[in-house]
């Protein structure tokens, strides 16, 4: 049937599109739960912080939507960059004497982080609704059986260079390469030579600062309100998990997989469980694939 | 100095001392039950917040009731049903608050009324459109809003007039939006011929667009909206996106009020045209003085063009000073009895309360009602076409469609 071809054309664009978003989110917090191994619940407001960041920088101060998105990445970066400064730091840097567990502690702490940020954009900035201009202001275009924004579809474009990017920049520049000596054994890091504490501000920075971002590419399509970003770090977990913990090419698969998955999920089982697909999903790969989908098995001695 | 100076002197160091005498009197605490923060919708809370400090102004400014003042007591219930029934618990055993009002979020009320049935203190909803509210059939609980099965009646006629035959809702997944759906589906029963089926999304969800693509491809006559800012405006930009309503074909109707928030046209631009809504205030539309005086004031003190909420909240303070003026005290019971037999007049116009068990329980009766159709983008509502609303009967002729 051909409307039955377009239907699925459709549900698979917009499930890519979605994964897209789903991915630059669940990078930035590989980099942190699955690499750093810190839980971090604040990692939605990031997403949130970038969104008003990119609507304020066009709507208050009148520059222009591309210049929105750099400030939108650098106000994430530099409050990853002053999380890790101040609430981060005591976990690898000797406060053992405070009597705290650390993943107790990173847990009290983003989670309190979480709370303050929401409330605060709240306060300062109001509870209303809030929607980002477009990169382009195109309300509608048809791409052959596909219907989307102009904005959706620049937007997409630059959330895939940015996650081509990101993966380039793990993979061959030195920071990538600290990053990834970090993760793999923090002392052994240590012990080379690489600064692991200024390695961890660096995952934090960008984590922040690629959070931001998408939450900045999705501010024109998502009605920003100081909650926002509590439903997209769900899903980044799950993500996480699924791709297989640390794992930026296992995230980034994850991300597309499970946008598609839940697209296709929703028409043809039921919308109402349109969120627990990933977590169906998580279950199974739990199950079958402890790992993850691109996670290694390993062993600690 | 002449006698009519000196006059003037002794009737402002009277009205002084008579106001010091209010104020100097015990104020008479009621108990404001909002969100103020998320995730319950804060936009909401702030209205309400604005209309019952508005009233709160205008009666202390007069005197205030039985010679006090009263004073409000907040409490946020973060439009979390369990926060909401705490929230209650406090204003009524730790502030002793002599009436609550203020919900605005259906599944917030319905848990905060358990507890003021408990106390037997009197509540005054405020915007909890569920039937739920109505027929537990609590005698302490009175409602101001409109109410879903009315509401459902009133859509169902016009779609009806529209000739409308499949029809689509997208009702958020809350007490109110579920409710509000199952009504409209029970009122489309009586009209023969029509389809009809709701999908649930939720609140915090942020692509709905899987909901939508399949009214792509099979086009029903009218989709419906049952959902509550912001994600009513996402759906609705997602709906306009992927060309399926409003259009040529589908009609796009709001049955919650939405085009006169205050953020309504900042999040919503070319999807609103031709939009039609059900509301519940319009400038156009015949109201008391008492209106024109808390939108007055309401405009003073935001800069924004007041709407049914503001109204509402009004009219549920109005209603609790008025009770307790009737009773000649702040005894629960005394006022409850007051309020079952009063006939009130507040901003939107003068009502009696039902006594008939069932949706209508202690509900004031006749809210007045309008429809319109959006048809420019960051059109005013009173510049909207007015095709329904007290005193001007419903004629469809003058709604018109998308070219495609």
């Amino acid at each position: 049937m051909p409307g039955q071809r377009v239907l699925n054309i459709d549900l698979f664009v917009n499930g890519l599109i979605m994964g897209s978003f789903y991915a630059l989110m669940a990078i930035g917090l590989t980099l942190i739960f699955g690499l750093l191994r810190i839980v971090n619940f604040a990692h939605g407001e990031f997403y949130m912080i970038g969104a008003y960041a990119y609507t304020l920088a066009a709507l208050k101060l009148g520059l222009s939507v591309w210049l929105g998105l750099p400030v939108a990445f650098a106000v994430g970066g530099i409050v990853g960059w002053l999380t890790e400064r101040t609430l981060m730091r005591p976990l690898y840097a000797g406060y053992a004497s405070w009597g705290l567990m650390k993943d107790e502690y990173a847990v009290v702490v983003t989670f309190a982080l979480s709370l303050l940020l929401i409330n605060l954009v709240d306060k300062v900035i109001g509870p209303y609704a809030v929607r980002g201009p477009g990169l382009v202001d195109i309300p509608r275009i048809a791409l052959g059986p596909v219907m989307l924004t102009g904005h959706k579809l620049i937007a997409t474009i630059v959330a895939f260079a940015m996650i081509i990017a990101t993966a380039l920049f793990i993979r061959y520049s030195l920071w990538g390469r600290q990053i990834r000596a970090v993760a793999q054994n923090r002392l052994g890091a240590s012990l080379a030579g690489i600064d692991a504490t200024k390695t961890s501000s660096i995952i934090f920075t960008l984590s922040g600062a690629l959070a931001a971002l998408s939450g900045a590419l999705l501010a024109p399509i998502i009605n920003t309100t100081p909650d926002v970003g509590s439903f997209p770090a769900i899903k980044s977990y799950v993500i996480v998990v699924l791709g297989g913990m640390g794992s930026i090419p296992g995230s980034i698969v994850a991300s597309l997989l499970l946008g598609v998955l839940e697209s296709f999920g929703a028409v043809y089982i039921s919308y109402d469980y349109r969120d627990a697909f990933g977590l169906a999903i998580l279950i199974l790969v739990l199950l079958l694939r402890p790992q993850g989908l691109f996670g290694e098995k390993g062993r600690e001695v | 100095m002449g006698t009519t100076a000196k006059s003037r002197i002794l009737v402002a160091c009277g009205a002084a001392l008579a106001m010091s005498a209010v104020f100097a009197a015990e104020p008479i605490k009621i108990g404001i039950s909002i969100t103020q923060s998320p995730p319950g919708s804060v936009v909401q809370g702030t209205q309400v917040k604005d209309g019952v400090e508005i009233v709160k102004d205008m009666v202390n400014k007069a005197g205030g009731v039985l010679g006090r003042p009263i004073e409000l007591v907040y409490e946020d219930d973060q439009g979390i049903p369990e926060k909401g029934r705490a929230a209650a618990e406090k204003l009524i055993t730790r502030d002793k608050v002599v009436a609550i009002t203020g919900g605005h979020q259906s599944s917030v009320c319905l848990a905060a009324i358990e507890v003021a049935a408990r106390y037997n203190t009197p509540y005054v909803n405020t915007n909890c459109w569920a039937d739920a509210v109505r027929a537990k059939g609590y005698a302490n609980v009175f409602s101001a809003p409109i109410y879903s099965s009315r509401v459902a009646e009133s859509v169902a006629e016009t779609l009806g007039k529209l000739g409308a035959k499949r029809i689509v809702a997208f009702a958020e997944n809350t007490d109110y939006g579920i409710g509000q759906a199952k009504a409209i589906g029970e009122a489309l029963k009586k009209m023969p011929g029509v389809t009809y089926r709701y999908e649930t999304l939720d609140r915090a969800g942020k692509d709905f667009t899987p909901a939508i693509l399949p009214l792509r491809a099979d086009p029903p006559d009218a989709v419906l909206m049952v959902m509550l800012p912001p994600p009513a405006y996402t759906v609705m930009n997602q709906l306009y996106e992927q060309g399926v309503a409003p259009s040529a074909k589908t009609w796009l109707y709001d049955t919650s009020g939405v085009a006169d928030y205050p953020d309504f046209w900042q999040n919503v631009k070319e999807a609103a045209v031709d939009m039609l809504n059900f509301a519940l205030y319009h400038p156009g539309m015949k109201q008391p003085p008492l209106a024109s005086e808390v939108a007055q004031a309401y405009k003073q003190r935001t800069k924004n063009e007041p709407n049914r909420l503001i109204f509402q909240a009004a009219d549920s303070l109005l209603f609790i000073v008025d009770a307790i003026k009737q009773a000649k005290s702040t005894d629960p019971a005394a006022m409850v009895k007051a309020m079952e037999s009063m006939k009130f007049t507040g901003t939107r116009g003068t009502f009696t309360i039902s006594s008939k068990p069932g949706n209508t329980f202690h509900q004031m009766m006749d809210v007045p009602t309008v429809t319109y159709q959006i048809t420019a983008v960051g059109q005013p509502i009173g510049q909207t076409t007015l095709i329904e609303g007290p005193g001007v009967p419903l004629d469809v002729k003058q709604l018109k469609k998308p070219a495609k």
